[in-house]
């Protein structure tokens, strides 16, 4: 904790040092409106307050919208125009694909030592992971005392005690579909997973057959013998009424219903070893900025201890530093969760993985009634 | 010529919104993918051709879970129409020759319907039939066990008849409403019972009414979304839920079009019962 001050300490003096008459930074971020929140209503006007020299100008789409602003600067760029956007939020990968970011180093935005290394690789420096969530085993520990640990435990449980288990449909929401996901992993080539995350190739589908298989059997040992839950919010009522006593759940979604009471204290929440897939939102800095050194300052702050209790306290999602850097309170919050998680198929692979599991885990008659 | 003139926006709307896609979808299901568009051309499974071939709706029909899904909407329509009619002819009747305050209470009560949205009453019916609904809660009062319908195909047919209950009751009264009581009286006169009155001078006089309800109603079950998606088990599925997720979710576009042709298809039957059951009705009016 102190040598995490100090380190803190060092990083505002240089980021301050670099500025000098005052900034505007145009930050284009897209998200739903839990993160426009957390921006607009605590995190930039903090940064603000402390340092004076550096506006931020918020700059919100949809979700939906957001692929626009990556053609927008690429198309600034195409012309030798400035784009206009300092910092972006949302598709910084396509963005850092299509070479309109600034690679991150640790000269740059010191804190970047304090990030999760695998984290920052994903996106190949491009962008800072300033906050997480992942996938979840969440479980009633009340009727469980030993949870599974393991995949292969987790499937033994479910087979063991019938109608204790569902997850929803892996189009329906991400809870569901990392579980399919991380079955699906069972059959897959290490060598080829990466291919699996990133690329796309049909005929490597063959590599899901044990998984597709596992979950057509254990389909009706599920609640009331094949029901799939609706979506991810679905799974967490179904917990919190005792229909069910275990299911896979997002860790922010389950941590906010537990602090609302929506879900009762004794649902208690672990990782798999390995674990479901998770994902970060990443910060990243335009190539074409003409205030880069504002933008670290920025970066470099939001990786405070400050700006990530924010995103702990209101959003309920992982630091985007190491938990071992964050204040003992923190650390016991996600101690059993935040470790590292897996990640998501690639798109296409995606949408494969949907239509399999409808056509052979769940397209084949299921006892009705 | 100014009539042609008035009726010509509506024809090229219909042109141009309708007609012309219609004719791109099925195409495209035929196999000829238009390059130039996206949507339709970075699909995942695409068959492309350089002619006419039926390979997307062969490998279609040839899918277990497609074969499924066609069982479950026939089985759903048929089902609807033939329990939406006994229970709209029911209501029909009622308001036609019941007397006093009930049957006007009643008259009101049956458009109730028409003025919910379909998603806000699917969610009703979710609430009170549901798991661990109101019902079951009130049953679990007494002790008696209840399982629910929804989720499951039973679930579908309770929330499109709910659905269709005004068109269909306002449909079949008008048409009790026209015959006259002339009919009726003359034949209570001559000693028949209502059943016989209801068999052999309602029934017939009101077939033509009672066959529109028929028709809208299975195109409208046949092609509804809402109601399947919220009442309906994860699988299998309505065709209009499976054109939306092999369109999303699948990312497999031409195979939505496919099914939407397929569904255009069964529909455009049931629309040939219908004209030939009103051109009947307007020329025996003639």
């Amino acid at each position: 904790m102190k040598r995490y001050l100090i380190l803190g300490g060092l990083g505002l003096l240089l980021g301050a040092g670099a500025q000098n008459a005052p900034v505007t930074l145009n930050f284009y971020s897209s998200g739903d409106v839990n993160v426009r929140d957390l921006w607009e209503k605590s995190l930039i006007p903090m940064f603000e307050r402390q340092n004076p020299n550096i506006k931020i100008n918020l700059v919100f789409s949809a979700s939906s919208a957001a692929g626009a602003t990556v053609d927008r600067m690429a198309a600034a760029v195409k012309a030798n125009r400035p784009s206009g956007v300092d910092l972006l939020e949302g598709p910084v990968l396509d963005a850092a694909d299509a070479g309109l970011l600034e690679k991150l180093d640790v000269r740059k935005v010191p804190r970047l030592f304090l990030v999760e290394t695998n984290a920052l690789e994903r996106l190949k420096y491009f962008g800072l992971p300033y906050r997480g969530s992942s996938v979840v085993l969440a479980y009633d520990s009340n009727k469980v005392k030993n949870p599974p640990r393991t995949l292969e435990a987790l499937i033994a449980w479910i087979e063991a005690n019938p109608g204790q288990f569902t997850y929803n449909a892996p189009d329906a929401g991400g809870s569901g579909r990392a579980f399919v996901t991380r079955v699906l992993r069972i059959g897959i080539n290490p060598q080829d997973s990466t291919l699996f995350e990133t690329g796309y190739d049909p005929a490597k589908q063959n590599q899901w057959d044990r998984g597709l298989e596992i979950l057509k059997r254990i389909g009706p040992k599920l609640y009331q013998g094949g029901q799939y839950s609706r979506n991810n919010a679905e799974t967490l009522q179904f917990l919190a009424r005792g229909a069910i006593t275990m299911g896979p759940v997002w860790s922010d979604q389950a941590l906010s219903n537990l602090k609302q009471g929506l879900l009762p204290q004794h649902i208690k929440l672990i990782q798999l070893t390995p674990p479901f897939y998770g994902g970060s939102a990443y910060v990243g800095v335009s190539k074409d900025s003409s205030n880069k050194a504002a933008g670290y300052t920025f970066l470099n702050w939001l990786m405070g201890s400050e700006a990530q209790s924010v995103v702990t306290e209101q959003m309920n999602g992982y630091p985007g530093i190491k938990l071992i850097n964050m204040p003992a309170d923190v650390r016991q919050k996600f101690g059993s969760i935040a470790k590292s998680y897996s990640f998501e198929f690639s798109s296409k692979f995606g949408s494969d993985m949907v239509r399999l599991w409808y056509e052979k885990v769940a397209g084949t008659p299921q006892p009705q009634r | 010529m100014v009539g042609f003139l008035l009726a010509l926006p509506p024809m090229v709307v219909l042109f141009f919104l309708i007609l012309l896609p219609a004719f791109e979808a099925v195409k495209f299901s035929l196999g000829l993918v238009p390059e130039d568009n996206v949507a339709y051309a970075s699909g995942l499974n695409v068959i492309r051709s350089n002619g006419p071939t039926l390979e997307v709706f062969e490998k279609l029909f040839a899918s277990p879970f497609f074969q499924q899904n066609v069982r479950l909407t026939f089985f759903v329509s048929i089902v609807s129409v033939l329990i939406l009619l006994v229970v709209a002819y029911v209501l029909a009747l009622y308001a036609r020759f019941g007397k006093g305050r009930l049957p006007s209470i009643i008259r009101t009560l049956y458009l109730v319907p028409m003025f919910i949205p379909t998603i806000i009453a699917s969610y009703a019916l979710i609430v009170f039939f549901g798991d661990n609904g109101l019902l079951e809660a009130l049953l679990s009062r007494f002790g008696v066990p209840y399982q629910t319908i929804i989720r499951q195909d039973w679930g579908i047919i309770m929330g499109q008849v709910w659905a269709s209950i005004p068109f269909a009751v306002l449909m079949l009264s008008s048409g009790l409403d026209a015959i006259s009581d002339d009919h009726i009286e003359a034949a209570k006169d001559c000693g028949a019972s209502f059943a016989t009155i209801l068999w052999r001078i309602l029934i017939p006089l009101n077939i033509v009414p009672a066959l529109i309800v028929a028709t809208f109603t299975f195109i409208g079950v046949f092609g509804s979304f809402t109601v399947p998606y919220m009442l309906g088990p994860t699988v299998p599925q309505m065709l209009g839920v499976s054109m939306q997720v092999n369109f999303t979710a699948f990312r497999q576009p031409q195979t939505a079009v496919a099914i939407a042709v397929f569904s255009f298809a069964v529909c455009a039957v049931a629309g040939y019962i219908y004209v030939v059951a009103t051109t009947r009705q307007n020329r025996s009016q003639q």
